[in-house]
């Protein structure tokens, strides 16, 4: 699955970023199936943004967001979310857990979301081990701190098939070691699925081989 | 699906207004009954007047004349139906039979043999024999013959033998004793008069008249009548229902009349059809308010959860899905519903047609086609009205 910017600009955030010179922003970009990408990005440049328009959520901008060729318009709703369910995944910033449910529970939300389940809970529940999140499993998200949200989103993410893994600061709540092993999770699973993701962040970091890097 | 929809459950809360749903789903519940009830009882009554089972066979005959009004008494020209009078009685859809009352245009004396010294002057007159409720072979007539077969009414002999006779100290007199009579009868006009031999074959119940077969009738008008056609003033039809609220007006639109008692159903079968429509109506009534607070209630139900089902679709859950999951929720309930409400129907129906079968009146035991018909209408309404509501404001979000 091919993805293709073209010119694309927040309507809000123009007039500033009209001023700076960008790799993405007013730009012709394309990002190759399975290409692991790194955009850095200052605060305040429209990091979130990018990924809610990758993930077309938000749409106010003027340019082009071309999935397969085809703008995210001309998909309706249904084609949207047969994608949301077999073709990309995300994990926002503001993690987005459902607060009623359990950890568990949140995961499985995208693993049976199709008509069956994606991963076994016997998956699940090694994935929660590498991340440390095991004991937390069966408590209610809104007793969660930052950091085991983060961790379940993120596994939420990998419950679900996918070519293309949006990633908003995925481990701004998370130490050192927990940021690793969560890297290296994601690592293999984009592995196993030959998908590419896409990662934004402040800063520069070594977690993962990229293919490409931007600075918005 | 099955895993999903728990977990939607536990996102999506459709037990907001729990009771305000209740409410709406008692509602749909006596509104389904009342509307069965009536469509039920508009079939039983149905079977009552029509079916065959039922041995009051409803085709009847009226004699229809003109009301005789004070302002009309001496002028006997009044009571007399016109040409276009009749062709407009032949062309009601309710008239599937017509015929003419043909009066005597001759005076007729009659006297009973021997010494009973019983005389009186009398009149005749004629209708088509197919109106005639008394078969008997000795019911004809052609020229030349000196005996004359008539029928009398039945009332007539009655009124005699209960009433007359009683009270003047004569023998009652049975039906085959007037058979057996040897009537004589005298037929005359201002010039001529002349003998004839009366013949009773028959009694009829139908009609009240001293009756003749039409071919004398036509005979002996021409040979003793004045030559004036004095015009008819008495029809009979045949109709199919008698109780037809049609026929009544329309009788009563033309100062018409006829045997009241034969109308009498007419008025009950009005009084039911009032009633049986006045419940399905409000059954009708009913059934839109349930489907406004079923849609009322979807709609807060959806809205009350905005937040969440938008974050499904963000997560990649289809509208489908989300529609799907919602009608689920309420659909089996409305199913209930009907399935209970076509229970108590078929409960009273079948105690009605116990009821009914003391008195002779055959219903079927169990509820008809139209029952099952209007349930599933009913039924299919609600969905559609839920479907629609559910998606337009799934797809809103």
């Amino acid at each position: 699955m091919q993805i293709q910017l073209n010119h694309l600009m927040p309507i809000p955030l123009q007039d500033k970023l009209r001023q700076r010179s960008s790799d993405i922003w007013n730009q012709d970009v394309t990002f190759k199936p399975g290409s692991w990408v790194k955009i850095k990005a200052p605060s305040g440049t429209g990091k979130t943004t990018l990924i809610h328009y990758l993930y077309h959520i938000r749409y106010d901008y003027t340019g082009k967001v071309q999935i397969n060729g085809k703008p995210w318009q001309d998909y309706n709703k249904n084609e949207l979310a047969l994608m949301r369910q077999q073709e990309v995944s995300v994990v926002f910033q503001d993690l987005r857990l459902f607060e009623q449910l359990t950890a568990r529970e949140n995961i499985s939300l995208k693993n049976v979301m199709q008509s069956r389940p994606y991963y076994p809970v016997e998956k699940i529940n090694e994935m929660a081990a590498r991340l440390q999140v095991s004991h937390i499993l069966e408590q209610s998200g809104s007793t969660l701190s930052y950091g085991e949200r983060q961790r379940i989103a993120i596994i939420r993410a990998l419950a679900q098939p996918f070519q293309w893994l949006f990633m908003d600061e995925p481990f701004s709540h998370l130490d050192e070691e927990n940021t690793q092993r969560a890297a290296a999770l994601i690592a293999e699973e984009c592995k196993a699925r030959n998908a590419g993701f896409i990662l934004t962040d402040l800063d520069n970091d070594q977690h993962f081989t990229y293919d490409v890097h931007y600075h918005l | 699906m099955r895993p999903f929809f728990d977990l939607l459950k536990k996102i999506i809360q459709t037990g907001v207004g729990k009771s305000r749903f209740f409410m709406a789903a008692v509602g749909l519940g006596i509104a389904m009954l009342l509307i069965l009830i009536a469509i039920q009882a508009h079939t039983n009554f149905t079977q009552l007047l029509y079916s065959s089972k039922n041995q009051n066979e409803t085709a009847d005959f009226l004699v229809i004349n003109k009301t005789i009004t004070n302002a009309m008494m001496g002028q006997s020209a009044k009571s007399i139906f016109t040409p276009e009078e009749i062709a407009t009685i032949k062309q009601q859809p309710f008239v599937q039979a017509f015929g003419l009352v043909t009066s005597s245009q001759y005076k007729v004396v009659i006297q009973a043999p021997g010494d009973l010294h019983f005389a009186t002057d009398m009149f005749f007159e004629a209708v088509p024999d197919s109106f005639l409720d008394v078969k008997n072979e000795d019911w004809k007539w052609s020229a030349g013959d000196r005996t004359i077969p008539i029928i009398l009414p039945n009332d007539f002999l009655n009124l005699y033998n209960f009433g007359f006779s009683l009270s003047q100290d004569l023998p009652q007199i049975s039906q085959e004793t007037v058979k057996a009579l040897p009537l004589q009868v005298s037929i005359s006009n201002n010039l001529v008069a002349d003998p004839y031999m009366g013949h009773v074959v028959g009694f009829s119940d139908r009609i009240s008249s001293f009756l003749v077969p039409a071919s004398f009738m036509s005979w002996a008008n021409a040979k003793y009548g004045t030559g004036t056609v004095t015009g008819t003033s008495r029809v009979i039809i045949k109709t199919p229902d008698p109780s037809n609220p049609a026929l009544v007006k329309f009788l009563k639109d033309n100062g018409y009349t006829t045997n009241q008692d034969k109308l009498k159903f007419s008025k009950t079968r009005l009084i039911v059809q009032t009633i049986v429509s006045v419940v399905g109506f409000f059954g009708l009534i009913l059934l839109f308010f349930a489907l406004l607070v079923f849609s009322m209630f979807i709609q807060l139900v959806i809205a009350s959860c905005k937040r969440e089902i938008q974050l499904l679709v963000i997560l990649g859950t289809a509208p489908g899905q989300l529609q799907r999951y919602l009608l689920k929720q309420f659909v089996p309930v409305y199913i209930i519903i009907g399935i209970l409400s076509l229970l108590i129907v078929t409960g009273l129906q079948y105690w009605a047609s116990a009821t009914l079968a003391t008195h002779q009146m055959q219903v079927s035991t169990w509820p008809g086609i139209p029952v099952l018909a209007g349930t599933l209408s009913v039924l299919a309404l609600v969905y559609i009205v839920n479907l629609v509501t559910v998606c337009k404001y799934v797809n809103a979000i």
